[in-house]
């Protein structure tokens, strides 16, 4: 394996050696070594393309700065980053491609997590020998249903191109032109409809690709990010959610080689969020009162969901729980549909879309948990599956039923079902046909206002974080990303902290009925949850919140059969 | 038919200061506003005349606020003693010799007591009751040590006080006002005489009347205001009263004991009709009495705030030495004189 | 020239004369007594208004341009980051006109507001200034924030200050 040191400060000499497989560049070494090369058109995720030349680092015993994406390292290679002649070039380069891009910063989407922004501050000249005027190119032109491109501010690094050729394997992009007037179009008869289209919009260095929901919403500094996990497909891609005013208004990919890469798909981005702000939530815990749902508070519902449930004998009562929701809300909920209830009634509803499913990111399976919901033990022993639920409540066998976090009105025959039950309790997020017919209803927290563990169709468990505060529950802001309206807001302003939803985690939910119905189960938080899952169910054995990090973890034993499903 | 006199000059007396305090607060107002460079009160009537009816108005209207573990009944005395007793202090003011009503001759003095400025000294000393009971019934940390340092700093000064006008009742040889207010009106003034007693009095007497540099008992920046941080409404514009009365009552003392009283060098009343030659002694008296106030409203607004520990120094270490060495001086020169 | 005097603190040495406290009583009433007689500048306020220069620094308001109606503002929202007291919002929206963007939403809550002109400064596009309005009061919380209703002003009325601006920034 060949030794490369790498020179970051050009007064320490030294530099730093490392050994690196043969083959690599010379910039991957350097990042190994802890050094980051300024660079626009490479992208770990991708090809090499060596276009922008802003990576020009100087080599030992080379006559010329090379470029650090492109040079493949050899045994005893000395790489100067930061050397006079290597900063002399990176200013250059700035300078170059600065000739025709617009400085409109303020007004530009990508401000504040703009690549060429910060290495003009960090390497840049300062100033341009450039006066004449800046060249004119199209502006706000839709490449698709998702993204608009700004060809002045394109600098024409290609990244899109590649992904679109290499990652979502569907070329679709080119540059047209020659010379400065060149830009970036979609082939004739194309468009960017591909779905991971919008993955072109992270990748843009610039602000020339950007997202046509988001565009102009927010500015980067405005929005604080918390790590999540996409609730859209059993894949689980790890993402950033950005929110502010205690709105979420974009999710962005979150790197994670076990999962998702670089990417996540457009489902995901733009939808899996929606029912978090939709204004169909609901906001307070409802009970029937002469036929109507009414607003009342938290200590009356659970009592009347406890009172209700108590009459039933074992056999006449059921629980569903939900792919929907993670794994501490399933485990609470058998744990409190085994020991409360006492019945094997339990199963919770699978939501697969045949053919909805590709050979990259996206999944047939469109719950974000179905492998943790049965792990945590919400399949009955014996053998009473949803459908056996539905026969039993059809023969008035079981008469009262819980739902959590799912909608299971789908057809008109679910919905003549449901009214034959003597009590319905549901906690959901939104208002659903579920709902509606509910004796009882609990608002319950989405994933992006609760901790939570999610298990994804391979059995990586990860861990997604509240981005959103609730009455209960306080938001974690990033630990890389927090807006300035968070670090320096008061609760007074007015703008700085949005209403926040009268809404419970489904676990805290469950555990408080099971409480008042004498079930030892109180817990403090999902993380004291998790624990009691890591102590009995044996695939979790010795995992915690600290040991899934930020990459996850896998369970123990995995099962077969889940890996084929 | 004594009672009668007496009670009718008390009704006119009493409306007459307090009309002349309500201006005072006025003239006050107008006073610092001037040194400060600034125009002071103007929006009430013309000039900001009829201000003080503004201030009043309000004072009566405002609510009374009395803390809910006071001490009700004290709380609500305090200020009637401090006032009553400010007002009291006028009854042996000499403001003029006396006038002629229907052939009669009516004294310009509520009471002729042969012990007057004894009686004045008592009085004045009965002040620090009002303010001591205020700052005791309020049940307030900050009106409790308010109400202490006055009834220390009124004892200290009280001394000096009475020990300074001794001069002046040496060589006058009485206590009455206005035999001491006739006794100059033939030749020099007693200020002539008694320089440093004087002194010890004016300053003694700015301790007694709490005003600066010797307003301790109400230090708004470590006192919040002191013995009438309770006080709210008419109660603590009574309060208020007093202090501007006392500040008459001090400055009439003053009138009186040093500077000839209603009396004017070279000017002999007795060839003029009584009630002409009254009235010049009166409106003397005023003018007096003003140059002298308006000297107390002087210093407020210059003199800074004296500390509590240099308050005690003086008071005890200069003040009294100096009143003791002035009544030893007037006692030789006296001696040698003779 | 400090020392420490007899209560054990310092302050400054006071000569005989000094200390004699009398004269230097005298000295600070001759003072006061001056001032007393020194012509006064008071200006009668609500009578006698002031119309300030350009250089002053009255309430922040939009430019709107005389002829189309349309606020200058681009909706950057860099007075909102630079404004020391968190006192601007701005929403931004997607027009159809040149600049692309425009502020759907633009708010100034005057509580919080200090007057430093830091918004005026760092505006790309002379789009909010500092007026001469210097008269606002509320008698409700509620009214202290100041939408597009109030900030927007013609750009006629505030020459003055843009002329200014043009010459010394």
């Amino acid at each position: 394996m060949p030794k490369v040191t790498i020179v970051d400060d050009p007064a320490n000499g030294e530099g730093k050696s490392v050994e690196v497989e043969n083959g690599t560049t010379v910039i991957r070494a350097a990042a190994q070594a802890g050094v980051e090369v300024p660079h626009f058109c490479w992208h770990p995720g991708l090809s090499v393309a060596g276009n922008c030349r802003m990576c020009l680092v100087e080599i030992e015993k080379m006559p010329k700065l090379a470029i650090a994406c492109a040079t493949q390292v050899s045994d005893g290679m000395v790489v100067h980053v930061n050397s006079p002649k290597a900063v002399e070039a990176r200013k250059a380069v700035l300078e170059f491609i600065l000739i025709n891009h617009p400085l409109d910063c303020p007004i530009c989407d990508e401000a504040g997590e703009c690549n060429l922004q910060d290495y003009t501050y960090s390497h840049g000249p300062g100033h341009s020998a450039f006066e004449e005027a800046k060249n004119k190119k199209p502006k706000r032109v839709p490449l698709g249903p998702n993204v608009v491109y700004d060809a002045e501010r394109c600098i024409l690094c290609s990244r899109c191109i590649r992904f679109m050729d290499e990652i979502a394997k569907e070329p679709t992009l080119t540059f047209v032109e020659r010379g400065d007037r060149v830009f970036i179009d979609t082939f004739p008869g194309k468009g960017l409809t591909n779905p991971y289209s919008m993955n072109v919009i992270d990748l843009c260095p610039v602000g020339a690709l950007t997202n046509r929901e988001y565009r102009f919403k927010a500015r980067v500094w405005e929005t604080s990010s918390t790590e999540g996990i996409c609730t859209g497909c059993a894949r689980g891609c790890d993402i950033n959610i950005w929110v502010r005013n205690n709105e979420i208004l974009r999710l962005t990919p979150r790197h994670n080689p076990e999962v998702n890469y670089y990417w996540i798909c457009d489902e995901g981005r733009l939808n899996s969020f929606r029912h978090v702000n939709s204004k169909e939530r609901l906001n307070s815990p409802m009970i029937r009162k002469d036929g109507v749902l009414q607003e009342v508070g938290w200590d009356e519902a659970l009592a009347h969901a406890a009172d209700a449930l108590k009459p039933f004998a074992k056999d006449e009562v059921a629980v569903l729980g939900s792919a929907y929701s993670s794994v501490e809300d399933n485990y609470v909920l058998q744990k409190f549909a085994r020991q409360v209830l006492g019945t094997a009634n339990i199963d919770f509803l699978r939501h697969e879309t045949e053919g909805n499913q590709d050979g990259f990111l996206i999944r047939a399976d469109k719950t974000p948990n179905a492998y943790g919901a049965r792990e945590a033990g919400v399949v009955s022993t014996k053998g009473v599956d949803a459908n056996r639920i539905f026969d039993l409540i059809s023969s008035g066998k079981i008469k009262a039923l819980y739902v959590m976090d799912d909608d299971v009105v789908t057809t008109k025959e679910r919905e003549e079902l449901l009214a034959k039950l003597d009590v319905l309790i549901v906690n959901h997020w939104v208002r659903t046909r579920t709902t509606e017919l509910a004796d009882v209803v609990f608002p319950s927290a989405t994933f992006a206002e609760k901790f939570g563990t999610y298990v994804n169709f391979l059995g990586r468990v990860q861990l997604s974080r509240p981005a959103v505060s609730t009455q209960e529950q306080e938001r974690v802001p990033g630990r890389f990303n927090m807006s300035r309206l968070d670090k320096f807001g008061s609760p007074f302003d007015k703008w700085n902290k949005g209403p926040r939803r009268n809404v419970r985690s489904s676990w805290e939910i469950v555990s408080a009925i099971g409480s008042l119905l004498g079930g030892k189960m109180r817990y403090q938080s999902a993380q004291k949850v998790f624990d009691e899952v890591a102590q009995s169910i044996p695939s979790f054995k010795g995992l915690s919140y600290a040991r899934i990090g930020d990459r996850g973890a896998l369970l123990k034993k995995s099962k077969e059969e889940a890996l084929v499903r | 038919m004594i009672a009668i006199e007496a009670l009718i000059k008390i009704v006119i007396l009493v409306l007459v200061v307090l009309g002349i305090v309500a201006y005072l607060v006025l003239l006050e107002r107008k006073v610092s506003a001037y040194m400060q460079d600034r125009i002071g009160p103007n929006r009430v009537g013309p000039k900001g005349l009829f201000q003080p009816f503004a201030d009043i108005l309000k004072l009566v209207l405002k609510e009374m606020i009395v803390p809910e573990k006071a001490n009700k009944f004290i709380h609500a005395l305090a200020p009637v003693i401090s006032i009553t007793v400010a007002i009291g202090a006028l009854a042996v003011i000499p403001f003029g010799n006396y006038i002629v009503v229907g052939g009669q001759k009516i004294s310009l003095m509520i009471a002729n007591v042969n012990v007057g400025v004894l009686y004045i000294l008592a009085m004045s000393s009965l002040g620090v009751y009002g303010i001591t009971l205020s700052g005791w019934a309020s049940n307030n940390k900050y009106s409790l040590l308010g109400g202490l340092r006055s009834s220390a700093q009124m004892i200290s000064y009280e001394l000096s006080l009475g020990l300074s006008l001794i001069g002046v009742f040496m060589i006058n040889g009485t206590l009455q006002l206005d035999k001491i207010t006739m006794a100059q009106s033939g030749g020099l003034w007693n200020i002539v005489y008694q320089p440093l007693g004087f002194l010890v009095f004016v300053t003694a007497a700015f301790a007694e009347t709490n005003r600066l540099p010797f307003d301790l008992p109400e230090a708004e920046p470590e006192l919040v205001g002191g013995y009438h941080t309770e006080y709210s409404g008419m109660r603590w514009g009574l309060f208020f009263l007093s202090e501007y009365t006392n500040m008459i009552v001090s400055s009439a003392v003053m009138v009186s004991l040093y500077f000839g009283g209603w009396s004017l060098p070279f000017v002999n009343y007795a060839h003029m009709a009584p009630n002409l030659a009254a009235l010049i002694q009166v409106l003397t008296f005023f003018v007096k009495l003003g140059i002298l106030i308006f000297i107390f409203m002087w210093v407020r607004w210059t003199l800074p705030r004296f500390r509590y520990d240099q308050l005690m120094n003086v008071g005890w270490k200069i003040m009294l030495p100096l009143a003791i060495l002035n009544v030893l001086g007037t006692g030789a020169v006296l001696l040698a004189i003779k | 020239m400090t020392t420490t005097n007899g209560n054990g603190q310092s302050g400054p040495k006071l000569t005989l004369w000094e200390k004699l406290y009398f004269p230097e009583i005298l000295r600070g009433m001759s003072i006061t007594i001056r001032a007393f007689f020194r012509p006064k500048f008071t200006r009668q306020y609500p009578e006698e208004r002031w119309v300030p220069p350009p250089v002053f620094r009255g309430r922040p308001v939009l430019v709107m341009e005389d002829e189309t109606h349309v606020e200058r503002c681009v909706a950057c929202g860099l007075c909102a980051r630079v404004c020391p007291s968190l006192a601007i919002e701005v929403q931004a929206a997607e027009t159809e006109l040149d600049k692309e963007r425009y502020p759907e939403r633009f708010e100034i809550n005057m509580l919080r507001c200090i007057f430093c002109g830091f918004c005026e400064e760092v505006c790309p596009e002379e789009a909010i200034i500092m007026s001469k309005d210097f008269e606002i009061t509320f008698t409700d919380p509620r009214d202290t924030i100041f939408g597009k209703d109030k900030l927007l002003i013609p750009a006629s009325q505030l020459r003055d200050r843009l002329e200014f601006l043009k010459e010394y920034r």
